[in-house]
């Protein structure tokens, strides 16, 4: 009995280090939800997902849109979009790509139950031209309607019938929260919710594959403590993110390497346009002082980025200027300057606005959401206290953060913005159009900030097809928007990775992790 | 016939109680989560709408009076349902029983080397009451009781996983599936990655286990029966493992029983430093995620057993001593 | 004079001056503490004014002059520019103050509710002790969890920092009472039928007088003792709340607070932010164990 146990117990053994062997490891801080590919409009599912599943169009390493399940696609006027789709691809378990399960993932991925619903907001109607051309009406005149679907995977449409999954699932299990068959280069084949998820690669795939992958296991690791102890051992080969202050540590380390580029996530102060006094500290319910531009001004001269980027970020992250970063279309180059660090003006500027002993307020903050929030924000406060006014800060998990801006409990916030269409149009709509539910616009504008020219120029933007028109609309929102200091633009945040030497890969700037560009060395 | 009676009217009293305990349990732990966050922000990406939001919640009965929540809870909860987990979408239950070996295989690991390391280190500094080795061990595991957990599983890994790279960093290795039970026991590096984990769980109940067993140890010691004993010229070795020690295992296995329960709820730490995918690592996030179901189930699940162990306990002292009754504070330490 | 005379000539003190451990452990423990009480007075900066911070100080190892201004901290910088050792002396007053409090509350708390179930006895002791069991189901993490969730939720948000201390004293201290409770219960059993508890009842003392009076003063030793560890046991379930993100607010660190900044900076070279504040709230844990230890070893008869 026991010379069995040993026999197995020795075979396990072999077989787990030549399995080993081949594998290539990764984790990062969070787990994807879900493997179904409408049920989250999160960025970490759709970074994993884009291993397994495709889309019409997919953006190459320099983000720019190419096609993949689309071969080719052109406006069919100011109406809509007509897509051609590549022939002779196939799913993972065999059944055949065509016009059928484009328009089926459609009706998913825009049903009341799919998280993605609000990409097809412009869409009025899809037909079926033939097997391989598909139609996509919008109400509007759209030209980035391409650019914004790059995350809408395509799910066969036979295969989500027989396994009873046609439904997004949210609040229920289906077959897709476990499972996957996608058209993409990896395939699933192994499913455990936060512990380990595995792939394997995906041997008719349409196009050809750059990668040397055999296996490939992801890990969610949530203590940043462990995750580079995990790699400094050898025990994963990347890990996303590296806390930013082991980066250049790890850069000494012989077997690692870091690779670090320039996230699209603008960091940000936000103000309370709207309310009329204060909420927190000494002064609450004395008038609010951030309604004056000047304050707002004060404010801006006051943070000392630089002295941010140096310390806290570790010199790895850009000042930022406006509510995008400059690897966005749409950026508006001639504003690529941010007020200088003056405590002198600032003063002046609190004085001329009635405030020349300062006053103190609340500052909300989160502390799990962003790359070294609360420490940016205790930065800030003292910085602030530089120039006289006093903010008391209160730094929470971000599950207790968005409920607290949603019910403007703030008198100024931290917020980052990353663009979903890559686009300077995306923070426009959501953070600087008036707040008006009915037209989905202005959501995430805790501060109210309103601005009739601004919210003249959105639907022109949106609707514009001439590149050079559009452009000089959304350089004179960018205008507007620093001019008014509507928001307080810090950096953008880096995005830091680390890998083992021996691992060749592409790092995006929308910090999705593609395995079909990674090599093992 | 008397004394059998009364065992029962003891047992359904102690059982009715422990129910008692439970429904308040479930109250508290159901009640709690109702103010912790918002599952609907978890759960809505960025580009979220006011009608989704009041739409989910419609969907989820969070808009339902909170008795008639509870009491949803409870009724399913005793049939095994706790619901489907807000973030993942599948059933709390299936998620458990995927993560409960995880946790019982470390609960038992550091259990093992905390009753043994304990017990032995116990008698050897309860014997050598002045000796400078009992003295080392003695303010050594002072040192370990005196380091938060996390900053003991912390060092751990800094030393054996990246300086010397001896032990995995984080995480089970890999493991065997027998049937529904996923085992860490039957590979090389299932085995390897269970030590720096066990160790630091299991380092603050040996060190109670250590400490339990010396006072009683130098208690019975002093006993007439054992300067007897010595004064009958037994041997040394016999009087310490066959007379004292055997004397001191019944408050010892109490406490050890009622530690079992303690390890099982502080594997949260260390199963987060270490990555461990246990269901304290589950709870740890689903707070993060406000994902009510299974925290509530967590906590449900954690009271069963403690109130399970408890009940188990006091039914035991009651049959070896019946004058005990439900007076365990001799067993306090 | 004569009592503290009387006091030191004492069995306990007399087996304290015996025992260096003891003496050493008391001296360290007097020290931190006084430290903490004055830290105003010790500390070369007020880490908890921002207006005094300059974020270019970050960083700053222990004993050399920073980069860019050039200033010498004793002990280094945090990443926000702080003294380190300004910020321990100014963290160990939030530590101590929530560990002393927490216990005395749990003190008060158990001791009463363990002298009434003791005495008392029936319906009132079984619902007592069985709180207590309730209270045992928790572990005192999730106990604190617990009373952070409800104290989020009925709190208004302007005052939640304010309050943030007391919910964590309030946590610590609920989840430690069942300790004192048990203990002064079954001393309490153990009193109330002898002679002396008897008379007193005969000549008609009322039962708080004979609780307080006559019970409470020989239950003291062991609660004494239980008071000494949970002391250390409540500094490092403050510490170990922070780190689960639960603990004392960023703006009044703690210890605890401090170790959890700390080790964000484990591996990237700031070994100061973590060690200082580390071995701080090692040495004052020890030292209470330290002191815990030696006094069940002197209060208890047998070991004498």
């Amino acid at each position: 009995m026991l010379k069995h146990l040993a026999t197995a117990l020795l075979a396990t053994t072999l077989l787990a280090t030549t399995a080993q062997a081949e594998t290539f490891k990764w984790a990062s801080k969070t787990d994807p939800d879900t493997m179904d590919p409408h049920a989250s409009n999160s960025a970490p599912v759709f970074s994993f997902l884009n291993n397994v599943y495709e889309g019409l169009v997919r953006r190459d390493k320099d983000m720019v849109i190419e096609g993949a399940l689309a071969e080719g696609w052109e406006p069919l006027g100011d109406k809509g979009w007509r897509f051609t789709l590549r022939q002779g691809v196939t799913f993972h378990d065999g059944a055949e790509f065509n016009a059928e399960d484009v328009l089926f993932s459609y009706e998913r991925a825009s049903s009341e139950a799919a998280d993605t619903r609000s990409w097809f907001a412009p869409v009025s109607e899809v037909k079926i031209v033939d097997d391989y051309t598909i139609d996509f009406m919008t109400t509007a005149p759209n030209p980035i309607f391409p650019d914004s679907i790059a995350n809408f995977m395509i799910m066969d449409k036979g295969w989500a019938e027989a396994n009873d999954s046609t439904v997004p699932a949210k609040d229920t299990e289906t077959h897709a929260t476990l499972n996957a068959n996608g058209t993409g280069p990896f395939v699933l084949t192994e499913r455990q919710p936060g512990l380990k998820t595995v792939l394997t690669p995906f041997a008719n795939w349409w196009d050809t594959a750059e990668h040397n992958i055999t296996r490939a296991e992801f890990t969610p690791i949530q203590n940043p403590a462990t995750s580079v102890a995990a790699l400094l051992s050898g025990d994963v080969d990347l890990i996303n993110p590296v806390p930013i202050q082991d980066a250049a540590r790890l850069e000494q380390t012989a077997d690692v390497k870091i690779i670090k580029g320039i996230e699209a996530r603008v960091i940000m102060l936000g103000f309370p346009h709207q309310a009329e006094t204060l909420k927190y500290g000494a002064d609450a319910e004395k008038p609010n002082p951030f309604k004056d531009v000047k304050v707002r001004q004060a404010v801006a001269q006051a943070v000392n980025v630089d002295a941010i980027l140096t310390t806290i970020m570790r010199g790895s992250a850009e000042a930022a200027s406006q509510l995008v970063s400059p690897a966005m279309r749409g950026y508006s180059p001639s504003l690529a300057a941010r007020p200088a660090t003056d405590v002198a003006t600032a003063k002046t500027l609190l004085t001329e606005a009635g405030y020349p002993d300062g006053f103190s307020f609340g500052l909300k903050c989160s502390n799990d959401r962003y790359l070294n929030d609360e420490a940016v924000c205790q930065a800030i406060v003292s910085m602030l206290a530089q120039i006289g006014i006093k903010a008391e800060l209160d730094a929470m998990p971000v599950r207790n953060y968005w409920p607290e801006l949603r019910a403007d409990n703030f008198d100024m916030y931290l917020l980052g913005w990353s663009p979903g269409t890559f686009d300077a149009e995306h923070p426009i709509r959501f953070l600087a159009a008036t707040p008006n539910a009915e037209k989905k616009l202005g959501s995430w504008n805790f501060g109210d900030f309103s601005n009739t020219r601004i919210d003249e120029l959105l639907p022109q933007i949106q609707s514009e097809l001439d590149d050079t028109k559009r452009q000089a609309m959304l350089d004179e929102s960018a205008k507007i928007l620093q001019d008014e200091v509507a928001y307080v633009p810090l950096y953008v945040q880096p995005l830091v990775w680390g890998a083992r030497k021996n691992i060749d890969l592409t790092q995006r700037p929308d910090d999705f992790f593609l395995l079909r560009w990674v090599t093992v060395n | 016939m008397a004394q059998a009676n009364a065992m029962l009217a003891f047992t359904i009293q102690r059982v009715f109680q422990s129910i008692v305990v439970l429904l308040v349990v479930g109250l508290v732990a159901f009640s709690m989560f109702r103010f912790v966050g918002d599952p609907i922000d978890n759960m809505l990406g960025q580009e979220r709408t006011d009608a989704d939001i009041e739409r989910l919640r419609g969907e989820l009965g969070l808009d339902q009076p909170f008795v008639i929540q509870y009491a949803k809870f409870l009724g399913k909860a005793v049939q095994g349902d706790f619901g489907v987990s807000y973030r993942q979408g599948r059933p709390v239950s299936s998620i458990l029983k995927e993560r409960a070996p995880a946790t019982l295989e470390l609960a038992a690991v550091s259990g093992f080397l905390a009753i043994f390391f304990g017990v032995v280190l116990g008698v050897f500094t309860a014997i050598r009451r002045d000796g400078v080795a009992a003295n080392i061990v003695l303010a050594t595991s002072l040192i370990g009781v005196s380091l938060p957990t996390f900053l003991i599983g912390i060092l751990l890994i800094y030393l054996f996983a990246v300086e010397l790279g001896w032990l995995p960093s984080f995480g089970r290795g890999d493991t065997v599936k027998i049937g529904g039970w996923t085992t860490g026991f039957l590979t090389w590096s299932g085995l390897q990655a269970l030590i720096l984990p066990s160790i630091t769980l299991g380092l603050y109940q040996m060190t109670l286990i250590m400490r339990l067993v010396r006072s009683e140890m130098l208690e019975v010691l002093r006993a007439d029966y054992i300067r007897f004993a010595r004064a009958r010229g037994l041997k040394e070795k016999t009087v310490n493992f066959r007379h004292a020690l055997k004397n001191t295992l019944v408050p010892v296995i109490t406490v050890t029983g009622l530690q079992l329960g303690a390890i099982i709820a502080f594997a949260i730490i260390t199963e987060t430093v270490f990555q461990w995918p246990g269901v304290g690592l589950l709870f740890i996030n689903a707070i993060q995620f406000v994902d009510i179901p299974v925290m509530a189930a967590y906590l449900m699940l954690i009271s069963v057993m403690f109130v399970g162990i408890n009940l188990i306990v006091d039914i035991l002292y009651f049959n070896i001593d019946p004058r005990l009754r439900v007076d365990r504070s001799s067993a306090e330490g | 004079m004569s009592a503290l005379i009387l006091a030191w000539h004492s069995d306990v003190a007399w087996s304290f001056r015996r025992s260096p451990v003891a003496v050493v452990s008391l001296m360290v423990v007097l020290i931190l503490v006084l430290a903490a009480v004055f830290a105003p007075l010790i500390a070369p900066y007020n880490p908890f004014d921002p207006a005094s911070l300059n974020l270019m100080n970050g960083f700053s190892k222990p004993m050399e002059p920073n980069a860019f201004t050039g200033d010498t901290f004793w002990l280094g910088t945090d990443d926000q520019g702080r003294d380190v050792f300004s910020t321990i002396l100014y963290g160990m007053r939030i530590s101590l103050f929530v560990g002393f409090t927490a216990v005395l509350f749990a003190l008060v708390l158990g001791v009463t509710l363990g002298l009434v179930a003791g005495y008392v006895g029936g319906w009132t002791e079984t619902i007592i002790m069985r709180i207590a069991d309730v209270q045992l189901t928790f572990p005192a993490i999730l106990v604190a969890m617990l009373i952070f969730g409800i104290a989020k939720g009925v709190t208004p948000v302007e005052h939640r920092d304010e309050v943030a201390i007391w919910v964590l004293i309030i946590a610590i201290g609920l989840s430690d009472w069942v300790q004192f409770a048990r203990v002064v219960r079954g001393a309490t059993l153990v009193e109330r039928n002898k002679e002396y508890v008897m008379a007193a009842k005969l000549i008609g003392r009322k039962p708080g007088a004979i609780m307080l009076r006559h019970i409470l003063p020989n239950v003291l030793s062991p609660v004494l003792v239980i008071a000494t560890i949970s002391l250390a046991l409540a500094i490092i379930a403050e510490a170990t709340l922070s780190f689960l993100g639960v603990g004392a607010p960023p703006t009044q660190p703690s210890l605890g607070t401090l170790i959890r900044i700390g080790q964000g900076f484990l591996f990237s070279g700031e070994w100061w932010i973590i060690l200082f504040p580390a071995v701080t709230l090692l040495v004052l844990a020890l030292s209470v164990n330290l002191l815990g230890d030696w006094l069940r070893d002197a209060l208890n008869p047998k070991l004498r």
